[in-house]
């Protein structure tokens, strides 16, 4: 019964290498998808053809957008969604709440130690070079606790599913992981489109993310603070992010400010109100750490505030995430994260880490430069997936340039093997049917004091060409609700 | 709120209600001159002026001869020119877009929507016979604008913000519109009695203004100069009128700053002044010397706008 | 015996146009310190503006200053008044063990402890060709290695002003082979760096009572971390041991970490900015 005639999927090509979401190997369908296949097999293909229409103008005339920065201008674009919701299973959920917890456990305890003793670096556990040749340590953050102990607020896991059929953790995002205000924008939208199919699940709710958050933030209040008044801060309404800085602004309930709404005095800091100054306690920032303070950063940044890190030192206000916490998403340390939640956490990781290839290591230099194409090199401290490249798809000539960059720079690069991300089915617009498409999953963590969140959903994000494995937005991804069912 | 986007709510309002205005102004002025009961009415280069008079660009040079698709695209669609519908739409939303947190999702998406309408609109379809479709639909948006901004906000500090910015707009460009058709009735003046009383230019601006159907209802008779004048300025009941917009900004002032107590340097006081100096006026005064009359008003408004940004947007 | 010091900083900035709002932060306060005792303050600048005392990443002092209103021209002064002690460079017993000495820098927690102050930074940065420019004799102490390297700087590089900014890097000063007491010292880090020693740039004022190189600005010198003995003051530019006539304000990694200025200034057209150092020093009992 599982093969019952369904229009929509009759054109549905699998690929049998690949690991398909909803599909068993040997083509039946997964039980938690089989109500939602049925569904959806009662809609023609021209229904889908409106509703997706529909649905993207829904995002444009809400304001649902991006920019994208090319080399000529910028342009408004909205994220493309998908109709066509991701299911994770109650069982699976588990491991990977429990995996991101203990991750974000780890990177906080991590941080904590290479800005005081730097117990794991003295006991031969990472190197040194971890933070002496990293961009993103902060050495005016050593000796700083920050209010409540947290340094990494929120984090965002990139988590995929190999071929295998295991999670493997691509990444962990702990300075801005944007990405969160689509979870919900998502969910909305699918109702809309498609309010029946929620009758016949039981979903997790996404909506109490920004309570969530703003509830575990006030827990890392400054000390002597009683009723804290918390803001968040964006570049402006410029930022490809800025959707989402107000979003998160709005449903906080909290003011939405940039740089100069704040001024700093006497080592305390204040917004500017029409009613005077009012002081700020906690600033959940959208802003990189070199932008907070051009008196201490990038002397020429207009858009953070003058004099904030000496707040921030003096421990005055409170920064979420806190400054110098990018030196643990460098992909250099991502590669020691067993070891890091062992150290820290005396436990095994939950999350699967990606086999690394550590380009400053002679050794592993070398099994690089000689397996280039089967390998993906990426530079260590770029975020959005830019600089990536994938081995199998570079031409002879691109192999040479990857492989001179990298010998030029061996610090700069590690490599891993090529992953074979899941596929999921996918309404395409050009053909206007189902097709498979690469997928991966970010999950957002969120830490207190003593307390954490994990969002019961994520961002599905959706590589859109045809066999592309890059799912960032700045790259052309879509994303999917996600729907976690409860168990 | 933040001083900035207390400002930016203002400012918000205020482009809205522009946006309108010009819109309006269009329309009424090209279409009613098309069958003008006289020549000068009906002169195409006599009404390009007042529109580009309008939108604070006069054409000094009584020489050139004005062409009408530049002007029009000019005032409706050219992003080049500061002033132009598609500017003030555009300055509408970014104002909206960075006070995003504060305002409703179905403001926001209506402003939204009203900024991809006006974004997106054909040039050539605008010039050639799309002008009435584009100044209307836009007059219209902005009614549903307002319908969302009284509906779907709170009535606390951020509504009254905007709705001082809309009123104070209002008032401004009521204060234009008379001022530029002043000017027009002066050159186009009537065939009959008082020919600059009885100027066919009092009808057009009453329509501009959205009034001349209430007008002829209240006065029963053919609007004159001092009629139309009257019921534009004085009249409290008369949604359009200077009089209601500085009653609405006086109403919106006192949610920002309900003390009671005696501040000369306030902002509520020198809106209250202002209010108070025109709700004692009567039209025969006015009459005496309306330039004058026009300059000052807008002086006092101009007054209110600067005290209003140091008292409340300083940042 | 100690000396009475009297300092007078000055700074004077005019702009082509309106200043419609700025920011400085000064880190020109003299550090208190065991050789160091701070008696007075006193700081003003010509607009009126309220001067802020607080501190900068690292710690050290600083005033900020914010003025509210507009202006063209704004000048800054700041007097100090301190007590310096009579500081011995050479009060200390250079390490006997010399081959013990040079394993405790190879010791991880040694590397750990000074790991700032061993890093390479953009203005320590020695370009490829000169790395040995300088390397350590193994058999006499770290300490004699150092007073050489000092001697050597002062050797390679020429005193001379206006030749570099704050922007130039050692590419380009070991190939000129010309600049000032930034420059001088920037070297010196780097050389020392190279060779394992942890080495920190000292902003600070020196007393020119006694013709040394120092340009009436505000001066820079060096400090290295010899095992056993702690941090030693080296002047580079002078061929000096820092003593009793450098009085430190601030420490760090290189010049970004210690610059005396910083200014965050919106306005357009043209600026002039000048500023002075004056040091006068007056005998105690």
């Amino acid at each position: 019964m599982d093969n019952i005639e369904n229009q929509i999927f009759s054109s549905y090509e699998r690929n049998p290498i690949l690991y398909d979401e909803i599909y068993k190997k040997k083509g039946q369908i997964k039980k938690v998808y089989k109500k939602l296949f049925e569904l959806y097999g009662k809609h023609s293909i021209q229904d889908y053809v409106n509703l997706n229409a529909k649905a993207k103008s829904s995002f444009f005339n809400q304001g649902i957008t991006f920019q994208v920065y090319n080399d000529k201008d910028t342009q408004e674009k909205i994220f493309p969604f998908d109709l066509f919701p991701r299911i994770i299973a109650p069982d699976e959920w588990e491991i990977i709440e429990k995996g991101a917890i203990q991750r974000s456990k780890a990177l906080n305890l991590f941080l904590w130690d290479i800005y005081h003793d730097k117990n794991i670096i003295r006991e031969g556990i990472v190197p040194m070079e971890l933070i002496s040749t990293s961009e993103n340590y902060l050495d005016q953050m050593v000796g700083i606790d920050p209010p409540g102990g947290i340094y990494n607020h929120i984090s965002g896991t990139d988590i995929i599913k190999h071929n295998d059929g295991k999670y493997y953790v691509l990444e962990d995002n702990i300075r801005c992981p944007s990405g969160v205000s689509y979870v919900i924008c998502n969910r909305t939208a699918l109702k809309r489109a498609l309010f029946g199919v929620f009758n016949h699940y039981k979903t997790y709710s996404v909506t109490n993310y920004a309570e969530n958050l703003l509830d575990l933030l006030e827990t890392t209040k400054p000390k002597g603070v009683d009723v804290p008044v918390s803001v968040v801060i964006t570049p402006g309404m410029f930022n490809s992010a800025f959707y989402e800085h107000s979003y998160l602004a709005k449903t906080m309930g909290v003011e939405l400010v940039e740089g100069r709404d704040l001024f700093v005095e006497n080592d305390f800091v204040y917004m500017k109100t029409i009613k005077g100054p009012i002081k700020v306690d906690i600033i959940y920032r959208r802003i990189d750490d070199q932008f907070i303070d051009p008196l201490e950063f990038k002397p020429d940044s207009t858009l953070g505030v003058p004099g904030l890190f000496a707040a921030y030192k003096k421990g005055n206000v409170t920064l979420a995430n806190a400054p110098g916490t990018g030196v643990a998403d460098d992909k250099a340390v991502y590669t020691y994260m067993p070891q890091i939640i062992k150290y820290y956490l005396n436990e095994e990781p939950i999350l699967n880490n990606v086999h690394t290839y550590h380009c400053s290591r002679p050794d592993e230099l070398k099994y690089v430069l000689e397996h280039i194409h089967e390998l993906v090199i990426k530079p260590v401290d770029e975020a959005g997936g830019y600089g990536i490249s994938i081995g199998n798809r570079l031409t002879k000539a691109e192999i040479e340039t990857v492989k001179k960059q990298i010998t030029e720079s061996p610090r700069k690069y590690v490599a891993q093997p090529i992953m074979s991300l899941s596929v999921h089915p996918t309404y395409i617009d050009e053909s206007e049917s189902f097709e498979q498409r690469h997928v991966d999953l970010r999950t957002f963590t969120i830490l207190g004091k003593d307390k954490e969140f994990v969002l019961k959903g994520g961002l599905t994000r959706v590589a859109l060409q045809k066999g592309n494995l890059i799912v960032n937005s700045s790259q052309g991804g879509g994303s999917k609700d996600t729907w976690v069912l409860k168990g | 709120m933040l001083a900035r986007v207390a400002n930016n709510l203002f400012w918000m309002g205020r482009y809205i209600e522009r946006s309108e205005h010009i819109a309006r102004y269009l329309n009424v002025n090209y279409f009613s001159s098309l069958d003008a009961p006289n020549a000068k009415s009906q002169d195409r280069q006599f009404v390009l002026r007042s529109m580009l008079f309008l939108v604070g660009e006069p054409d000094v040079d009584e020489n050139v001869i004005l062409k009408e698709q530049e002007v029009l695209f000019k005032i409706g669609l050219d992003t080049e020119s500061p002033f132009s519908i598609i500017n003030n739409v555009k300055y509408a939303r970014e104002n909206a877009n960075s006070a995003r947190d504060l305002i409703s999702t179905e403001l926001y998406e209506s402003i939204n929507k009203f900024y991809h309408f006006v974004l997106n609109y054909p040039s050539d379809i605008f010039l050639k016979n799309g002008l009435h479709d584009f100044t209307s639909n836009v007059a219209e948006m902005t009614a549903i604008l307002r319908g969302k901004i009284r509906g779907t906000l709170l009535h606390d500090s951020v509504y009254a913000i905007i709705m001082m910015g809309v009123n104070i707009e209002r008032a401004n460009q009521i204060i234009r519109i008379i001022n530029t058709k002043y000017n027009d009735a002066l050159k186009a003046q009537g065939s009959y009695g008082d020919k600059f009383g009885n100027s066919f230019e009092w009808t057009t601006l009453l329509k501009c203004a959205e009034s001349y159907d209430m007008m002829r209802r209240f006065y029963k008779k053919t609007p004159t100069s001092i009629s139309t004048l009257e019921f534009l300025i004085l009249n409290p009941n008369c949604p359009r009128s200077i009089m209601n917009s500085l009653n609405q900004v006086y109403k919106n002032i006192k949610i920002l700053d309900p003390s009671m107590a005696y501040n000369k340097k306030s902002t509520a006081f020198l809106i209250g002044k202002v209010r108070a100096e025109y709700q004692y006026k009567y039209i025969e005064e006015i009459e005496e010397n309306i330039q004058i009359f026009i300059e000052d008003i807008l002086n006092s408004l101009n007054e209110i706008s600067l005290k209003m940004e140091k008292e409340f947007f300083n940042y | 015996m100690s000396l009475e010091y009297s300092i007078v900083y000055k700074a004077e900035n005019n702009y082509q146009n309106w200043v419609e709002q700025a920011h400085w932060q000064f880190l020109i306060i003299p550090e208190v310190n065991n050789n160091q005792e701070f008696v007075n303050i006193d700081f003003s600048n010509s607009v009126g503006a309220t001067n802020q005392f607080s501190i900068n990443g690292y710690g050290f002092k600083t005033i900020r200053v914010h003025p509210k209103q507009k202006f063209k021209n704004i000048s800054f002064e700041a007097t100090f008044r301190l007590i310096k002690k009579e500081v011995n460079p050479f009060d200390f017993n250079p390490s006997a063990d010399i081959e013990q000495s040079y394993q405790k820098l190879n010791e991880l927690n040694f590397k750990v402890d000074f790991e700032a102050f061993l890093k390479t930074t953009h203005f320590t940065r020695i370009p490829q060709a000169q790395k040995s420019m300088f390397d350590f004799e193994k058999d006499i102490s770290i300490f004699e290695n150092l007073q050489n390297l000092n001697h050597f700087v002062f050797n390679y590089l020429r005193f001379k002003t206006n030749v570099t900014d704050v922007k130039t890097t050692l590419d380009e000063i070991i190939v000129e082979r010309q600049g000032v007491c930034q420059d001088f010292t920037h070297l010196f880090c780097a050389v020392a760096r190279k060779n394992d020693i942890p080495a920190r740039y000292v902003s600070g004022y020196l007393h020119q009572g006694n013709g040394y190189f120092g340009d009436s600005q505000m001066h820079a010198w060096a400090e290295a971390y010899i095992p056993k003995i702690g941090w030693v003051g080296f002047d580079p530019t002078n061929n000096l041991l820092a003593n009793t006539n450098h009085i430190k304000v601030a420490h760090g990694k290189d010049y970004t970490d210690c610059s005396p200025l910083k200014g965050v200034v919106y306005t357009t057209g043209t600026n002039e900015t000048s500023h002075t150092v004056q040091v006068l020093s007056q005998q105690q009992q």
